[in-house]
């Protein structure tokens, strides 16, 4: 499959493919590859893939973007536009795909190869109601079909992927869906016509962890209901671990090591996925270690790689790695887990960190002290922000209130990381920007450093503030102005605070080494970075005037696994050598767990849940944590196949509908549970957070509740 | 719906009162009829001239409020909106002027739209391929090409036509030929044969915009999610493109059809000079030449009601192709 396969013909190689087909596989692709012309050159996007899937199993392909997955499930489905040069071979249920016209194509697509797309916002007709676009997919492949039967069959699958009142629901267009029902809805399109093979790209990505897992329960449940092979992609190892039997890393457009799934997470023999796997923080482990970062970015595929593609970041790269790709190879005679590097006969039972280069974990100089004899950097005291909900074009009466953030009350101390976690509308991002406003009108107080908004009310009072707090953006490419060097993006808030310029320049050159950038790089521009390289750029900024405290939002989400990685372990570094403290929200609950110590759950801009992170994570009290710790996917198959999940009904309600007493009442697996006459004390009184001995609060009424059966799945006999 | 539309033509009926009002202010106070008539050869006295214009309700002597105030009172209690200085009434011109403009105008107006749009979705999924290069290099041709200098080439295409059939098969002015006699048949030839120019001229210059927009917009959704979807369910290509794409890009092409309606009126000018079809367009700037007041704000007023029509009629078929925007 290496260099000698190009001079093969096609035909030459579809013969010795077809040989090795295992002939009850339902997909089969041979030596897939993808190429597609751009003004930089030919980039050799998929570089010879091989895989079968059998029906009722299912394939997870991981990888990081870029690495080839999702144009691998492109050209599978015949999706690729015209210009991209495809060869190879592509067998559905015996019959090649590949070289089949747009029309002839189109009586597989939908009916016995169907696929669900990333992003539900957009993958959904905003003009068409979801039954005209779920009953289009029956039409296209039942044209006989009656209008009644087709009706019917469409509350059929609405119902199956779990909507509510499926036959109402058929007239509501995409818009009036949340994100998941919008992905629930795709599904069922899918599945419409009982398709042979599922190709799922990133369906949970762009989701919330709670409809995450009622996404990935859903796509269970429509496996097992048809019967399908599904081909799961995916960057996140936690969300395959307990879906799929066969897992295909990929690397720079090639397989790097195929195998069931407990071959790839319980004995990796690749460098590349043993650093995945060692790259990804655990939710479920409280030890503490630093994370492995994967140095270097993936090769430009314009360029034919001349030796082992994954050499230049491979710690244990050698002479001979260079010479020649690796095939993927058994790495035992006669075994179906095979990896493409020379060395994978001596990976096996190999640690992780001792072939990476991890850092040692950083002790800061406050880890020592105990908390109450620590400096308080930021508090904030019944903080609220209501946001009136107003109707009418000339005359605004006032409907409603949104209580976007509802008497937060918590503080920060030196050295410590507190992150608040929660779905997305929960708050998380309202309680950042009050901090940030300081203005003394706030419904509440907000102390940074000492100084109180509400006496804090000039401009320079403001700028002591400004020094003092510093933030770092979600989105790294966003937040740099294209047009500002790293120089000038460094210095501007050091100008602002009026420093001189040789100290300026002496500074730039301290940040560049501090956050682990070539110091020759500042007159570079910030798309000549990549996007690690960006953060670690914002991060410096808004270390420039030495802030004592640092608000990360979500600091890492945008990046890749291994990139991620990282930029954590910097984070974790120079939270203990310059003694910083971080306020970080975070919808990633491992990464939270990794380098906080402290963290508020917050659920419709209260918070349900705070203290200790490892007291709060090992042990969470109330429902609402509980279900949101479950909901995560653990890199760890066998957990993942035996733990029992929570599963939550619907979605976070919209703040206008809050109920009177407990917010969570409404989705509670507890509440649920609970006999009416304990339910009337939930529904009429709000819970408050209850002082504790341990570092550990909760508002709950009953805690340890039992669950409701309904809101609780285990996978046993997967 | 209607209480909707309801809604919105009271907002409208206010504006317009607005702008008519400010535009008759403006015009009684900076024209001047009097003067012009100073050059009529035998010069009549300066008494004779405010006489006659007292008597057609134009009496220079009063100031701008007070002339203003006897006009709107006309209109609000007679419907009547004056009388020009050569005493003609505005109503009656009006009728006829409006009528023109309407017959000139609708069948281009039609067929730009038709041409535009089709011509677009058909570049779009052609997009870079030869028949779309040409079409959408004409567009942008007759986008740079002053609308005057198009008609006269068009006028002098029709003429060529002529001269080597021989006989006049095309007339390239005029609405039709003054006093025909004939059965229906002939009326309907000579009809045509004033219509085929004008029309032929307003519409290949007209389509340019819409075709570029369409596709600009269809291009914009051609590889959208929802389409990849759609393919994805088992539609061809362009049974994708022509079922989800194009009545989603169809949105904002709805929106500024009917916002163009009142500037193709405005623009009209040209091709009523050009081809001398005497309409509403020729009828505002001679007005002003003529320092005629109540001309002048009668085509004012018609363009801001043709504006109000064009922006009710974008709301309405925003609506209709899009179930996201609802009206309240």
């Amino acid at each position: 499959m290496t260099s000698d396969t190009t001079t093969q013909t096609t035909a030459e190689r579809l013969r010795v493919a077809g040989l090795h087909a295992p002939t009850d596989a339902v997909l089969s692709v041979r030596d897939l590859n993808v190429r597609f012309n751009t003004e930089n050159g030919v980039v050799h996007a998929v570089r010879g893939i091989d895989f079968d899937v059998m029906p009722g199993k299912t394939l997870g392909i991981v990888g990081e973007s870029g690495s080839g997955k999702s144009v691998t499930s492109m050209a599978i489905m015949g999706l690729l536009p015209p210009t991209a040069e495809i060869s190879g071979s592509v067998r559905l249920q015996g019959k090649e795909l590949l070289g089949l016209s747009d029309k002839a194509m189109c009586r597989h697509r939908g009916s016995d190869l169907a696929m669900v797309f990333q992003d539900p916002l957009s993958s959904l007709t905003p003009v068409y109601t979801v039954g005209t676009q779920i009953i289009e997919a029956l039409t296209v492949h039942n044209p006989s079909m009656s209008k009644q039967a087709k009706e019917a069959r469409a509350v059929e699958l609405l119902g199956l992927v779990g909507i509510p009142s499926p036959k109402d629901r058929l007239k509501a267009f995409p818009h009036e869906f949340s994100g998941g029902m919008r992905q629930r809805v795709m599904i069922a399109i899918a599945i419409a016509n009982n398709p042979r093979v599922l190709i799922a790209d990133e369906p949970t990505t762009a989701l919330d962890v709670t409809i995450q897992a009622q996404v990935l329960e859903v796509l269970h449940a429509a496996q097992e209901e048809t019967g399908a092979a599904v081909v799961m992609i995916t960057h996140d190892l936690g969300v395959v671990a307990g879906m799929a039997d066969d897992i295909m890393v990929m690397y720079a457009g090639r397989p790097v090591e195929t195998g069931s799934v407990d071959d790839i997470y319980y004995s990796p023999r690749m460098p590349y996925t043993m650093g995945l796997l060692g790259a990804v923080p655990r939710v479920d482990v409280a030890e503490k270690s630093s994370l492995v970062p994967i140095d270097g970015i993936p090769p430009n595929l314009t360029q034919p790689p001349t030796g082992c593609s994954f050499a230049p970041r491979c710690p244990l790269a050698s002479e001979a790695c260079l010479d020649g790709e690796p095939d993927l190879r058994a790495v035992a005679p006669g075994a179906g887990h095979r990896a493409a590097c020379i060395k994978s006969e001596a990976l096996a039972d190999v640690d992780v960190h001792a072939v990476f280069a991890v850092p040692a974990v950083p002790v800061s100089r406050f880890d020592s002290l105990p908390r109450h004899e620590r400096k308080t950097v930021l508090e904030l005291r019944d903080v609220r922000k209501h946001f009136p909900l107003m109707k009418g074009a000339l005359l605004k009466r006032r409907i409603g209130t949104v209580k976007a953030v509802d008497g937060l009350s918590f503080d920060i101390r030196e050295g410590e990381c507190f992150s608040i976690v929660g779905e997305s509308g929960c708050g998380k991002t309202t309680t950042l920007l009050e901090i940030m406003e300081f203005h003394k009108d706030q419904d509440g107080e907000v102390v940074i450093g000492g100084l109180s908004n509400k006496q804090a009310a000039d401009a320079r009072a403001k700028g002591a503030m400004r020094k003092e707090l510093q933030m770092v953006f979600q989105d790294p490419t966003g937040a740099l102005d294209p047009r500002f060097t790293v120089y000038e993006v460094l210095a501007e808030p050091m100008e602002n605070l009026g420093m001189p310029k040789p100290a300026i320049r002496k500074r730039i050159m301290e940040l560049m080494e501090l956050v682990g950038l070539q110091a020759d790089h500042v007159n570079r521009f910030p798309n000549q970075f990549s996007g690690g390289q960006r953060q670690r750029i914002g991060i410096a900024r808004a270390l420039a005037v030495n802030p004592r405290l640092v608000v990360l939002d979500e600091p890492v989400s945008a990046l890749d696994v291994s990139v991620q990685a990282g930029v954590i372990n910097l984070l974790d570094k120079l939270r203990a050598e310059l003694g910083l403290s971080y306020l970080m929200v975070a919808h990633d609950l491992s990464v939270v767990r990794h380098i906080s110590n402290r963290v508020a759950v917050m659920y419709l801009g209260k918070i349900v849940e705070i203290g200790d992170v490892d007291a709060v994570f090992d042990n969470p009290r109330h429902p609402y944590t509980r279900a949101l710790l479950s909901a995560i996917p653990v890199p760890d198959p066998e957990l993942e196949r035996t733990r029992e999940r929570i599963i939550l009904q619907g979605d976070l309600p919209s703040p206008l509908e809050a109920p009177a007493g407990c917010n969570f009442a409404t989705r509670c697996p507890v509440f649920a549970a609970l006999p009416p006459a304990k339910q009337e004390k939930c529904l009429t009184l709000e819970p408050a957070l209850e002082p504790a001995a341990i570092d550990q609060q909760f508002a709950c009424f009953y805690p340890d509740g039992e669950l409701d059966a309904d809101m609780v799945v285990v996978h046993e006999n997967h | 719906m209607l209480r909707y539309l309801a809604k919105r033509a009271i907002t409208y009926v206010f504006m317009i009162f607005l702008t008519t009002s400010a535009g008759y202010l403006l015009a009684v106070s900076t024209l001047q009829p009097a003067l012009l008539e100073q050059e009529r050869i035998p010069r009549p006295t300066p008494e004779q001239v405010v006489n006659s214009f007292r008597l057609k309700g134009l009496d220079p002597t009063l100031n701008p409020w007070e002339r203003y105030v006897d006009w709107l009172t006309g209109i609000v209690t007679r419907w009547d909106w004056g009388r020009s200085p050569n005493g003609a009434f505005i109503n009656a011109e009006f009728g006829d002027r409006v009528w023109i403009s309407t017959r000139l105008f609708l069948a281009s107006i039609i067929l730009t739209l038709v041409i535009g749009v089709a011509l677009g979705v058909y570049t779009a999924a052609r997009q870079y391929k030869a028949s779309d290069r040409a079409i959408t290099s004409y567009s942008y041709l007759m986008y740079i090409v002053p609308a005057p200098i198009a008609y006269f080439l068009v006028q002098l295409g029709a003429i060529n036509i002529n001269e080597s059939v021989g006989e006049r098969v095309f007339f390239v002015t005029g609405i039709s030929t003054p006093g025909l006699d004939g059965d229906g048949w002939a009326q309907l030839v000579d009809m045509l044969a004033h219509y085929a120019v004008p029309t032929f001229a307003i519409t290949i210059v007209g389509w340019g915009a819409y075709q570029i927009a369409q596709r600009q917009y269809l291009l914009d959704n051609v590889n959208a999610d929802f389409v990849r979807t759609a393919r994805a369910k088992g539609l061809t290509r362009n049974q994708a493109i022509s079922r989800h794409a194009l009545r989603v890009s169809f949105i904002p092409v709805a929106q500024s059809i009917a916002f163009t309606i009142p500037a193709i009126f405005a623009g009209g000018f040209f091709a009523e000079k050009i081809f001398a079809w005497h309409g509403v367009g020729s009828w505002s700037i001679d007005s002003i030449a003529l320092q005629d007041v109540n001309a002048a704000t009668a085509t004012l007023a018609y363009g801001s009601v043709i504006f109000a029509v064009g922006a009710i009629l974008a709301d309405f078929a925003t609506t209709l192709v899009d179930p996201r925007v609802r009206v309240q």
